[in-house]
């Protein structure tokens, strides 16, 4: 009850504020990016975009809202959040479903060419451009000790795990987690999507007429979970675990590179995902392909200067800064083909992994139910279900219509 | 209305009887102050202030009227939009077309099902405040005719007194002793100066409790009526506003809340949920309640040397602020935090395999990923930071025992256990009763403790529970957090509060009818 009024006074609130803006002619922005560090670099774009119209006078705010959770503040008051606002691609559908984000209006044509067709892909919804594609590196891919393992190693995951077993070290991934645990069902042939209506779930993971069996993949998962060379370890576990030595690999985001690559030094590599065994054959590991979008709020009062400003914030000279300055891949295509960006083992990793990755489009009942489900698969199954079963309520609850 | 029909158990007749009783005899008043009441009270229907000016209170007859006529031309203006819309909650849906000219967005008139609700409700309870107004004020100016009426027919007989007195020449003390009687019987008709300093005497208390009470029903009463009214509409996250709308489903988000299916497992949840609820508010009281209490004995022991020391330390954990001491200890217990690696090396985690504590198939403790490692270290971890503030009260109670009623016990012969039992422990809970039953709801509705120390740690095994949102360990509170603020799913959140609610309210209701009787005291003595 809290939580509406408050939502109700900030909605007074910034209807008080919106009056008094109009007033003046300057143009007021709010701008969310995704972390601390991103400030520099902004306030760098936002220099350059004044420079570029100077016969406007901009009032332009920086905020900080992370890119994995700006769905959740931008829906809990839409016309209280920023103008332009930075997202992880998963949460295109909802914000769209929501009418939260403006259509691309502006340059169209020119924000589709200069990106790469994937990040195009995953910031449109029956064929309208949503918003602008910022970073291509939001996926995940697998990090390696070249202490360890050899080139060869890495390609399948058999390998791996038996080379950590002998070591005393581990093979690090998110099993009980939905993010991750999708590489083995779609890696297999299964398919798991949101429905048209952006909301729901489409799912087959407890298919039996496949050439690879729900099952299968259930019981491949189970044989990983239990060996002793494998570790399911969330984020900041995978952290703590390249930092004192005991994870040697682990399939992770490019957020993690500069960990990883301190910790390993010269033997930090990466590379595409390997390949597990299902039903006696190999299983390329599939994954979600991950953007970062840049968005504009469909409520802002400055629609318009909103656009330009995404458009500028994504050109090829801010991709090229961001780079520089935060490390992160470019969506833009100039930008990404330059030798600095081509160096970087994770970009190249990611760039391998991109043929197997899909654009993550996932209705939110998803997680919950995939989540427990690799748990119960990470436990050991130690009440000893059937898998199907398992399969089945899992995919009950990924389809259960949002009510 | 007098009630002829007196009955000798009338003081315990049904309180809905008793209501409706009251709105009858209230209507059936205001029929008989118009079939009795004269020209301008009937006036007083249409134009509020017509009674108050015909007996002269020109000034209350300016304000009524004028509050009228402000609300009659505001609210056609402000509410009756949302009003006539409270039915269907909206049916135009935002449209908007970019103008690449203006570079703004051209919007239509589109409906706000939120804003709909929430205004709508305030019209609703504008028009009941109206009517209510108008009764009353009917019956006031129905009450001036009466004393004006009354007035002048004392008058008249004063005139006739003295007429009569003057043709007779009778006594003039007689007289005047029977003109003061039937004075006395007049009532002044107040003037607004009048009416101004009865708001600081008699009505005093009206101009204290205006500004609290408009406080109360705008800030709490208001949403609370707001969200009950959430759980009777589909508000989820295919129905967001204020780009799309929602409506009324009736009583089906109830039906939903105890459906159990393969997809639809509310039923299923909420019953673990409760059960767990209800477990943890009990452990989590009587665990801090108990300990606090010996921790305070123990400190306050004549043997127990360096007790502020003692006191100061445990008061420590207070001053640190909760959610940063429950997210560090969250790391302390992770899977391989700190206390698993010390334990591993130690070996308890060998031993606790060996008795059978622990699955083999552990390679450490799951002190918050498993369910019943969970909840147990939960109540643990709760009891670290809940027993310093029992110990703070029991502290304070345990000096304020007299210390002669003691003394007198020990020159009996009880021992320590008898007069902890006998004396101590009746009176602390004597007096920490009220204490008691809050601190239970407060511990129905701990947010911070369940969720700071399992939010992204504990991902559940029940597949059946992942498919409504739930987990183990989640009281309704941090389930319903979870709901809205993950899945948007309000109208659901809405229902649960709304049990909770009632939980709540049952339980203090009862425990404070059992606990705090008003013969507690002289029982005590």
């Amino acid at each position: 009850m809290k939580k509406i009024l408050a939502v109700f006074l900030a909605v007074s609130m910034l209807l008080g504020l919106t009056v008094t803006a109009l007033a003046e002619d300057t143009v007021a922005l709010l701008v969310w990016v995704g972390d601390d560090a991103d400030q520099a670099w902004i306030n760098g774009v936002i220099d350059n975009f004044k420079a570029a119209n100077p016969t406007t006078t901009f009032d332009i705010k920086v905020g900080i809202q992370s890119e994995s959770t700006a769905k959740a503040t931008v829906l809990t008051d839409i016309t209280a959040a920023a103008d332009v606002f930075t997202f992880a691609d998963d949460q295109l559908g909802e914000l769209v479903n929501a009418g939260a984000l403006q259509p691309v209006s502006l340059n169209v044509e020119d924000v589709i060419a200069r990106n790469v067709g994937g990040s195009v892909a995953a910031s449109t919804v029956d064929g309208t451009l949503y918003a602008y594609p910022a970073t291509a590196d939001n996926g995940y891919f697998m990090f390696y000790n070249k202490e360890y393992f050899t080139e060869e190693d890495v390609m399948s995951m058999d390998a791996m795990l038996a080379k950590a077993a002998a070591a005393g070290k581990k093979v690090s991934m998110e099993m009980s987690g939905g993010w991750y645990m999708y590489s083995s069902f779609a890696g297999a042939g299964l398919t798991m999507r949101l429905l048209p209506d952006g909301v729901n779930n489409e799912c087959n993971w407890n298919a039996t007429d496949t050439p690879i069996k729900g099952v299968d993949v259930a019981q491949a998962m189970l044989d990983i979970a239990g060996n002793s060379g494998f570790v399911n370890q969330g984020d900041g576990e995978f952290v703590t675990g390249v930092k004192d030595g005991t994870v040697i690999a682990g399939i992770n985001g490019v957020w993690n590179a500069n960990t990883a690559s301190e910790a390993w030094g010269d033997n930090y590599a990466a590379t595409k995902l390997p390949t597990y065994t299902a039903a006696g054959q190999q299983v390329q590991m599939a994954s979600f392909a991950g953007y970062k979008l840049v968005g504009v709020n469909a409520y802002s009062a400055n629609v318009g200067w909103a656009m330009i400003f995404a458009d500028f914030m994504t050109n090829e000279q801010s991709q090229v800064s961001r780079f520089a300055l935060r490390g992160q891949g470019p969506s833009n295509i100039a930008a990404g083909e330059s030798p600095e960006v081509q160096a970087s083992p994770a970009i190249v990793a990611l760039a391998e992994q991109n043929p197997y990755a899909t654009t993550q489009r996932v209705g939110g009942n998803y997680w919950g139910p995939a989540a427990s489900f690799g748990a119960i698969i990470y436990g050991g199954n130690a009440d000893g279900t059937d898998l199907q079963t398992l399969l089945d309520n899992m995919v009950a609850g990924i389809t259960a219509p949002v009510q | 209305m007098q009630s002829q029909q007196t009955t000798p158990n009338h003081g315990k007749k049904h309180a809905i009887v008793r209501v409706g009783q009251a709105l009858i005899s209230f209507f059936a008043q205001f029929f008989r102050d118009l079939r009795d009441g004269d020209l301008w009270v009937r006036l007083s229907l249409v134009v509020f202030g017509a009674g108050y000016f015909r007996r002269g209170q020109i000034v209350k007859g300016i304000l009524v009227t004028a509050l009228q006529a402000f609300v009659f031309i505001f609210y056609p203006i402000a509410l009756w939009p949302y009003v006539s819309k409270f039915g269907t909650l909206g049916t135009v849906k935002r449209a908007a077309v970019f103008n690449p000219v203006t570079l703004k967005n051209e919007v239509n008139d589109f409906d706000h099902s939120f804003m709909i609700l929430l205004f709508g409700l305030v019209g609703i309870l504008v028009i009941a405040a109206v009517v209510l107004f108008w009764i009353k004020n009917i019956h006031a100016v129905r009450g001036l005719q009466i004393t004006d009426e009354n007035n002048r027919k004392i008058l008249q007989e004063m005139e006739k007194l003295e007429q009569l007195a003057r043709q007779n020449g009778a006594d003039a003390q007689e007289l005047h002793r029977k003109m003061q009687v039937l004075k006395a019987n007049t009532k002044r008709i107040n003037r607004f100066s009048d009416d101004i300093c009865n708001l600081f005497n008699r009505k005093f208390h009206i101009t204290l409790l205006t500004l609290p009470s408009l406080g109360v029903m705008l800030f709490t009463i208001l949403p609370l009526l707001v969200m009950i009214c959430v759980a009777f509409t589909n508000y989820d996250q295919t129905h967001m506003v204020p780009t799309n709308l929602f409506t009324w489903v009736g009583l089906n988000n109830f039906k939903t809340l105890f459906t159990q299916s393969q997809t639809i497992t509310f039923g299923y949840s909420f019953g673990r949920v409760l059960s767990w609820t209800l477990i943890w508010a009990f452990f989590a009281t009587f665990t801090n309640f108990i300990f606090g209490i010996l921790l305070a004995m123990f400190i306050n022991n004549r043997k127990t040397h360096w007790k502020r020391m003692w006191r100061t330390l445990f008061i420590i954990t207070i001053a640190v602020p909760q959610f940063v001491s429950l997210l560090l200890v969250r790391n302390f217990f992770a899977n391989t935090g700190i206390v698993n690696t010390i334990f591993a090396s130690v070996g308890i985690t060998d031993f606790l395999k060996q008795i059978g504590l622990l699955s083999q198939s552990y390679a450490y403790i799951p002190f918050l990923t498993d369910p019943v490692w969970a909840k147990v270290m939960i109540i643990l971890i709760n009891m670290w930071i809940g027993i310093p503030y029992m110990m703070l009260i029991a502290t304070g109670i345990l000096m304020n025992i007299p210390s002669d009623i003691l003394e007198s016990a020990r020159i009996d012969g009880a021992n320590a256990f008898q007069s902890f039992r006998k004396i101590t422990m009746p009176y602390i809970l004597f007096v920490t009763a009220p204490y008691l039953v809050t601190s239970i709801t407060a511990n129905i509705n701990n947010f911070n403790v369940i969720y700071l120390l399992t939010n992204d740690v504990f991902v559940t095994k029940d597949q059946l529970l992942a498919n409504s949102n739930a987990q183990e360990v989640d009281l309704l509170v941090t389930w319903l957090y979870r709901l809205t603020q993950n899945y948007y799913n309000y109208k659901m959140a809405s229902v649960i509060g709304i049990v909770i609610f009632i939980i709540s309210a049952v339980f203090t209701v009862l425990a404070f009818r059992i606990l705090i009787r008003g013969d507690r005291e002289e029982r005590f003595q």
